[in-house]
């Protein structure tokens, strides 16, 4: 819900504008590093792999940022209905964010090992779960900084394409490590990162609902239509 | 029932209102106070009024025990349903009714006399008690207001001399002395340090357990902390009415998401 109206207590809203600007801050160097960790795996980009993990101090401290102005303004100016909601979903978001964060780092990490730069198998797959995952974030993003609920809604639905995209990787994987043990390595590298490419799906979705709660004051189902699983 | 009596039988249904307002307008001379409002008391429930200054939420609590008898010119219609009758009715006994609907004010009104006499002077009116049973009474009441261990040495002693905090729950006693079954209480700790205010919420908590309790405050927060059901005035009109964790989390009216926020008002 845009607010047109502004607080009676000027500072008030210019706090609400400082805690906004600090998780969209947050937003856009975490779609940054995820951005990064998927082009050091696909194009095998040294930079790339070395640039995602040395974000992450950053993010942990617009983490630590974000936490303080919340419990600031939940001590200070008791905030109330959309307010609250804003404040508190605030948190969760930083949290989720930071989550993103760690997984597109533990992505890159694994980018540059010899196993995976050596490694005959394709990564078709994994490139194009990688531009989902990177497109949902975007959007998810971009729902969070335009206080779009039904965006929100579109891209927590659309979480159900990666999980699928998960198992036929999985799949796929497990198929070639038991074609010839001296894929192994390679692929349980992969599948790690399959493995954080879905969890990254997974935070972005949480977002989504958060985002969606805050704006209308209405929580999306518990129940999301889910991919394939494994059994 | 045509007419108020001192027989209770509210209260016994939960289900039933203690208090069920219907299409209630209100002037004073001219001035049109209250507009078309509907809104149920629920029995044993803290039903919290919150709103702009001159919103009508006072207006509507003098109404409940037709305080505005004591003025010319302020009129009402509509329909204020307290124990199967209509309360606003003309002829109604209105000392019955404000012994049954109690009420507490914004600054503690303690009579000048004391401490004993404060509570007991209204009882007499109403029942005939032995000196023991009178003892009694405003024994229990003083406990039950959390006063009893603060004056229990010096009951005759005047009441002037309390602490606002302590006035402001001997006026509480004072109040439910009477046994009443609703108590209207009209921003009861505006005048109040934060340790006086909580226990007088800590109190609303505990008499919520027997009687029900309508609350005007400006105080939001003391609403989200009070009331079960809190509703939302403005300018005469009911905008909203829900329980304080719908009201506090997510309302519906723009109006009252705008007032609760702080953005107007």
């Amino acid at each position: 819900m845009p607010h047109e109206s502004v607080h009676t207590v000027q500072s008030y809203d210019q706090e609400l504008e400082q805690l906004r600007s600090l998780v969209n801050k947050m937003g856009g160097l975490v779609e940054r590093q995820v951005a990064q960790a998927i082009t050091a795996v696909v194009e095998h980009d040294e930079v790339a792999a070395l640039d995602a993990p040395e974000m992450d101090p950053q993010v942990d401290e617009l983490e630590r940022e974000t936490e303080a102005l919340v419990i600031r303004l939940l001590a200070l100016r008791a905030p109330m209905a959309g307010d609250l909601r804003e404040v508190v979903t605030a948190l969760k978001i930083s949290g989720d964010l930071e989550r993103i964060g760690d997984c597109a780092a533990s992505i890159a990490r694994r980018a540059m090992r010899n196993e995976l730069l050596a490694c005959p198998i394709s990564l078709t797959g994994l490139h194009s779960m990688g531009r989902l995952v990177q497109e949902n974030l975007r959007r998810t993003i971009d729902a969070m900084d335009q206080r779009d609920p039904e965006l929100a809604r579109i891209v927590w639905h659309s979480d159900t394409a990666v999980d699928e995209l998960y198992v036929s990787m999985f799949r796929e994987l497990v198929t070639y490590m038991m074609e010839d043990p001296r894929n192994i390595g390679p692929c349980a590298h992969l599948l790690f990162i399959a493995k954080n490419l879905e969890r990254i799906g997974d935070h972005a979705t949480n977002i989504s609902e958060r985002v969606y709660y805050a704006v209308t004051g209405n929580i999306l189902p518990i129940v999301r239509p889910r991919g394939k699983t494994f059994d | 029932m045509n007419n108020i009596t001192m027989d209770r039988t509210t209260g016994a249904d939960s289900t039933v209102p203690a208090l069920a307002i219907r299409n209630l307008d209100f002037w004073y001379g001219s001035n049109h106070a209250l507009k078309g409002v509907s809104l149920d008391f629920p029995t044993r429930q803290v039903t919290g009024m919150i709103g702009p200054s001159g919103c009508g939420k006072s207006t509507l609590l003098r109404i409940l025990n037709r305080m505005y008898d004591l003025y010319p010119g302020q009129r009402a219609t509509g329909e204020v349903m307290f124990d199967g009758c209509n309360i606003l009715a003309p002829g109604l006994d209105v000392n019955v009714l404000r012994s049954r609907i109690g009420m507490v004010f914004q600054k503690p009104t303690p009579f000048p006399m004391s401490i004993y006499d404060n509570i007991a002077f209204g009882v007499r009116l109403h029942e005939r008690l032995s000196r023991t049973d009178m003892d009694q009474r405003v024994e229990s009441v003083l406990r039950r207001v959390a006063l009893w261990n603060e004056v229990k040495d010096r009951l005759n002693a005047s009441a002037a001399a309390l602490s606002g905090g302590q006035q402001q729950r001997l006026c509480i006693a004072r109040t439910i002395a009477t046994r009443p079954e609703v108590i209207l209480l009209d921003e009861p700790t505006s005048a109040l340090d934060p340790i006086s205010t909580a226990r007088i919420e800590e109190l609303l908590d505990e008499l919520k357990q027997e009687f029900s309790i309508a609350i005007v405050t400006h105080n939001l927060q003391q609403a989200a902390r009070c009331a079960d059901r809190v509703a939302f005035f403005y300018m005469g009109t009911l905008v909203e009415v829900d329980t304080a964790d719908k009201m506090f989390t997510a309302p519906q009216a723009k109006r009252t998401q705008d007032y609760i926020t702080g953005r107007f008002g």
